[in-house]
């Protein structure tokens, strides 16, 4: 094992070698440092460039009128700027896409953290994986090619149906949980008649409300299939996987302790999780609810192509059967036409409207992440 | 020529005109010229002190190990020896550190020539995704001036050394992660051999291993002994009194005991050491 | 509560929670069927013998002499049509004016109807625009357009309380007792003869350049404006974010200004991707001049800022994967940080963040609001690679939606929306498909 004899190199540097090994490493930090600041930097930059722009709006036309009024009148004669109905607009098919997506998307969390198997949560993945790839732009010409003619000819009985489909369950269950609430106190002898009883009347109270909305609902008339409900729909397909992800992630981070002390005290799995898994990752669910809204908000394809863009509240404000108009929507469409009128209020409104979605994703952004961070800070502590 | 005599270590001490050289001619000399040495040297992670004042030295070609109870400051103490723990925020040191009489912390020292020369072997076997050859080539590679041909014949060498090359000879092209745990250990020990280091560090080098990888690493340790200042670090009191020349016993960041390791398991002057070598603490 | 309502109630909530499943399986079923089938028949189709017409007139593709063969048996079944027309024409001529006030329109009307099904009647002069000059080229549309000559469509508003409802009226009616109503039976009866139809597979789709916004030919442009502007996006992007990734895992220690980065960095992911498009035109093209109005170029800076986070975020994962005893073995051995990133830390990260790589890919090809302002023209040839400095460019993305909504002849042009859907979602998927089997595979070495 001898080795050759070879010259040891000095541990010592020289002045100069230890000056031009601290100035290249000092020199390359400092690049790493610029070019990761400048990706940050962007944020600013976007910040900026959109104030910059959404100033003059505001200077020429006074934000009064944009939040208050409701007439959208950019290219007429005396233009308005009224853009409250489209701020409405923005709200009710995230509303909507909400409601679709959190029942939806959190149940199926909770089965994929807690129900289902190893394997099948393996395949399931996927799906939302792909869910989340698919462009928007596709899912804005399903919309508009595939639902919406579906929906003007045969809205009214598909509305019926899903009347039915989804309130009888809902009534069964309902029925069960309170004729049995209903009937524990009562001494074993009469239970079991006043509860056939209970059980006869209230499904038949059921059945009666149920035949009624439905009837009602499959007697809409659609006039026309771009409307709030088709992009609600969409959008809440869309936020889906979002829902799903940061609500599974919440789910798991609870544990196994919580759950088996529950298990330990003969709570059945809905039990345990609807009494100690999901309060405990509310927080987790939450922030998922708000990244879903921001997806929502920030959607442009969809709400353009489906949506009608129809600057109107619909009447009563919830009515999801009228088209409406986003911001994102006003800012896609408008823009192509106040493009040639740079400096103008028509193409500056545009980016005050960009800079209410911004300055919304930013909060959305901000709260889902304190809330995120605030719970993984009372889970460690 | 006595063995000591091909040792980089005593032509270290030559070129630094150390007049300790004279003393490796006389082989019977017990008290072999320190390598490494401390002098009330401590390490603090921002306010936890983990080593306490500790002065100690440390042979040229001879093995030493520290043993303490977990969380007493070894790997840290060790890790210091090749500025390991740089890496680490909020953790500095007082006092000094000494290599070939070269103080380690003060700032002119360039750590990349400090890490080449002083090897160390970590706790689980760590080998690069990469092929075995790659593995071994690594350091030579970094640090440059090697021909092809003599790139092979390093990985040879260093393979040999490290008692791993007829296992491996015919699959050097192979990720050595499909290598056993044992075998991935004296990879790693190939690897650090490989750039040609006077000191080799171990960190607690067979606790991930099987008994049977354990008695080769510690053969491969017996055959290396001579050739390189080995420093261990083991939660075996067994594999202490077998490999190593001296031992070091730290306690709470302290140096408790050192010294030869016949002397610190037959006769323990501390009863803090006795305590912990017989077993009844730790 | 009983035990009883307990199971059930149990197994209502499991069930639901499976039923929620299922309902997102077939929602992505839902969504996908169409496009595969329906986007596939841009390139499977039964085409008639005009498609074949312009296959050898455009490209020069095909047999000479069939197609010619096939052109002529055509046009000699189509004979009957027009020499009946020609007929009643001169008997009218010849006739009183009354009845030739009578049938001017419909008659005018039929040969409209006529030329749009077979293209232009022989001998006339040749039309400007392409699509008067072919007829009907896919047998699907041809026998909408044969119904429209059949018959003619009037909307009735008897009943005032409804919305008008479309009828259908016969034009052989119209036309009774004269030669020209002999031609609706002809026609319907000789349809196949007088078209052709032949199942064809057109898989130049994806190879030719389109004619006549979008009446004929493929999507190649399409394609590849999509592809310049994907890979000019990570050509910025992957760089920039991989450094931004090593500089956060490896360099930065914690501090307020590595806070800071970080929450820019994640608001950067949040914003809309239509104000992303908003900012390029304002910053990129109006404020640097990195082009003097759209271009690829400007449109890739868009799209690269737009998944930085994305990428940044990937990487910074896949490098935080990475056992940390790889890098102190590495540096153990004297190797400087930088080095250690490069020869151990980024090998061993790479699968991790190319998956990260290939899924922003898929978001960059597919979006289309950050490309509206800065990239996007709904018409325009292959560009050169030097010409995307400058060029605007078609993409797939923006082409879906100009064909579908802001085209002049949407329903006509169905097929190749579909057909860029296909490829479109195609792409994505198979971009998605690509990450998942790398996942996959670090997967398995983490487990050996
Ligand atoms: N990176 C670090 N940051 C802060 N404190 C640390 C760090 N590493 C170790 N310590 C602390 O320093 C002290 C000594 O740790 P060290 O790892 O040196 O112990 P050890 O003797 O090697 O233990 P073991 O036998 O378990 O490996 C411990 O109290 C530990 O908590
Ligand atoms: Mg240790």
């Amino acid at each position: 094992m001898s080795r050759p004899g070879r010259e040891l190199p000095s541990l010592l540097l020289s002045h100069t070698a230890r000056r031009r090994q601290r100035l290249t490493a000092a020199l390359g930090t400092g690049f790493l440092l610029t070019v990761t600041s400048l990706s940050a930097l962007a944020v600013f930059f976007i910040f900026y460039f959109i104030a910059r722009d959404a100033w003059p709006f505001f200077r020429l036309e006074g934000a009064r009128e944009f939040f208050t009024s409701m007439r959208w009148y950019p290219s007429a004669g005396s233009a308005e700027f009224g853009a409250r109905a489209i701020l409405v607009g923005s709200g009710l098919v995230t509303l909507g896409a909400i409601v679709v997506a959190v029942p939806l998307g959190v149940t199926a969390a909770v089965c994929l953290s807690d129900v289902l198997p190893f394997s099948v949560r393996q395949v399931v993945k996927p799906v939302i994986e792909i869910l989340a790839a698919i462009p928007s732009v596709a899912y804005g010409f399903f919309a508009l090619v595939v639902l919406a003619p579906l929906l003007q000819q045969s809205g009214g009985p598909i509305l019926g149906l899903m009347v039915w489909i989804i309130g009888a369950p809902l009534a069964a269950l309902a029925i069960l949980v309170v004729v049995d609430l209903a009937t524990d106190k009562l001494s074993d002898r009469s239970r079991s008649r006043v509860r056939v009883l209970a059980f006869g009347v209230l499904s038949a109270v059921a059945v009666a409300a149920l035949a009624v909305a439905g009837k009602a609902a499959s007697g809409l008339v659609i006039s026309s299939g771009t409307n709030a409900l088709n992009v609600s729909l969409i959008l809440g397909i869309m936020a889906l996987p979002t829902v799903v992800s940061v609500s599974e992630d919440a789910l798991q981070a609870v544990g196994r302790d919580l759950r088996e002390g529950s298990y330990a005290l003969g709570a059945t799995r809905a039990e345990t999780l609807l009494r100690t898994v999901i309060p405990a990752a509310s927080s987790g669910i939450l922030a998922a609810v708000i990244l879903g809204v921001m997806r929502a908000v920030g959607e442009t394809m969809v709400v353009w192509m489906a949506s009608g863009n129809a600057a109107q509240i619909p009447h009563p404000w919830y009515n999801l059967l009228e088209p409406v108009r986003t911001l994102t929507a006003t800012i896609a469409g408008d823009m192509g036409e106040a493009d040639h009128v740079t400096g103008s209020a028509r193409y500056h409104v545009l980016f005050a409207m960009a800079l209410c979605l911004l300055v919304f994703s930013f909060a959305c952004n901000t709260s889902s992440e304190w809330i995120i961070r605030r719970a993984r800070k009372k889970a460690g502590g | 020529m006595c063995a000591e005599a091909s040792l980089p270590a005593i032509r270290l001490m030559v070129e630094m005109q150390n007049p300790a050289v004279e003393g490796c001619e006389k082989r019977s000399e017990p008290a072999l010229p320190s390598h490494v040495e401390t002098r009330d040297f401590s390490v603090f992670y921002r306010t936890n002190q983990a080593v306490k004042r500790v002065s100690l030295q440390m042979s040229a070609g001879r093995v030493t190990a520290i043993i303490g109870p977990s969380g007493c400051g070894k790997s840290t103490l060790l890790r210091a020896i090749n500025r390991m723990n740089d890496l680490v925020p909020g953790c500095h040191t007082e006092g000094e550190l000494l290599f070939g009489g070269q103080d380690l912390y003060s700032p002119d020292v360039d750590v990349v020539t400090l890490r080449r020369r002083v090897g160390m072997v970590f706790q689980k076997p760590n080998p690069f995704p990469k092929s075995i050859f790659d593995n071994v080539a690594y350091g030579p590679r970094l640090h440059g001036g090697v021909s092809r041909g003599g790139l092979a014949e390093t990985v040879e060498r260093s393979l040999v050394d490290a008692a791993l090359w007829y296992e491996v000879k015919d699959r050097l092209h192979e990720n050595a992660l499909g290598l056993s745990g044992g075998q991935q250990q004296r990879l790693c020990i190939a690897r650090a051999l490989a750039v040609q280091p006077e000191i080799l560090l171990m960190d607690e080098p067979t606790s991930a291993l099987d008994p049977r990888a354990t008695s080769r690493i510690e053969d491969l340790i017996a055959e290396l002994k001579g050739h390189y200042t080995i420093i261990i670090v083991t939660h075996n009191m067994q594999q202490a009194a077998r490999v190593s020349d001296y031992t070091a016993f730290m306690y709470e960041g302290n140096l408790v005991e050192f010294g030869a390791t016949t002397q610190v398991f037959s006769t323990p002057r501390q009863k803090q050491t006795e305590d912990y070598i017989t077993g009844r603490f730790g | 509560m009983r035990l009883q309502t307990r199971k059930i109630l149990d197994r209502a909530f499991t069930g639901s929670g499976v039923l929620a499943i299922i309902l997102m399986t077939a929602a992505l079923l839902i969504l996908l069927t169409p496009m595969f089938v329906r986007g596939s028949g841009a390139i499977f189709f039964t085409a008639t013998v005009e498609h074949r017409r312009i296959m050898l007139e455009k490209f020069d593709r095909g047999d000479r002499d069939a197609v010619e063969r096939d052109i002529r048996s055509a046009r000699a079944a189509r004979e009957p049509v027009y020499r009946a027309i020609a007929e009643f024409e001169r008997q009218l001529a010849a006739g009183d004016a009354a009845p030739r006030r009578l049938y001017a329109t419909p008659l005018k009307d039929v040969k409209k109807a006529l030329s749009v099904l077979f293209g232009p009647e022989p001998g006339r002069p040749r039309p400007m625009l392409m699509r008067d000059q072919y007829g009907q080229a896919r047998w699907d549309r041809a026998q909408v357009k044969l119904a429209r000559v059949l018959c003619r469509e009037e909307w009735d508003y008897s009943n005032p309380a409804k919305a008008g409802v479309l009828v259908l009226k016969p034009r052989a009616a119209d036309f009774a007792g004269t030669p020209v109503a002999e031609i609706f039976p002809y026609l319907q009866q000789n349809a196949d003869r007088m078209l052709l139809p032949r199942r064809t597979v057109y898989w130049q789709f994806l190879t030719d350049v389109s004619f006549d916004s979008h009446f004929f030919g493929g999507i190649w442009p399409e394609i590849l404006g999509t592809l310049y502007l994907t890979l000019g996006a990570m050509m910025l992007a992957i760089p920039m974010g991989l450094i931004a990734a090593i500089y956060l895992t490896e360099y930065a220690t914690e501090s307020r200004l590595l806070d800071l980065l970080r929450t820019c960095i994640s608001t950067l992911a949040g914003v809309p991707s239509i104000v992303f498009g908003l900012f390029g035109l304002a910053f990129f093209i109006n404020t640097l001049n990195v082009s003097p109005s759209k271009s690829v170029l400007a449109g890739s800076m868009t799209l690269a800022l737009m998944i930085l986070p994305t990428v940044i975020r990937a990487s910074e994962e896949a490098l935080r994967a990475v056992p940390r005893t790889y890098k102190e073995a590495a540096l153990s051995l004297g190797a400087g940080r930088w080095h250690a990133v490069w020869t151990i830390m980024l090998p061993a990260a790479l699968p991790g963040i190319l998956t990260g790589i290939v899924i922003s890919m898929g978001r960059a090809a597919g979006e289309t609001a950050p490309i509206i302002f800065t990239a996007a023209v709904s018409v325009g040839k292959p560009l050169a690679v030097w010409e995307t400095l400058t060029q605007p460019t078609p993409a797939l993305s923006w082409n879906i939606f100009n064909l579908a909504t802001e085209h002049e002849a949407v329903d006509e042009v169905r097929h190749v929306q579909y057909g860029l859907v296909l490829v479109l979602v195609s792409l994505v998927l198979v971009l998605n498909l690509v990450a998942i089997l790398l996942r996959a595979r670090i997967a398995k070495r983490m487990r050996v």
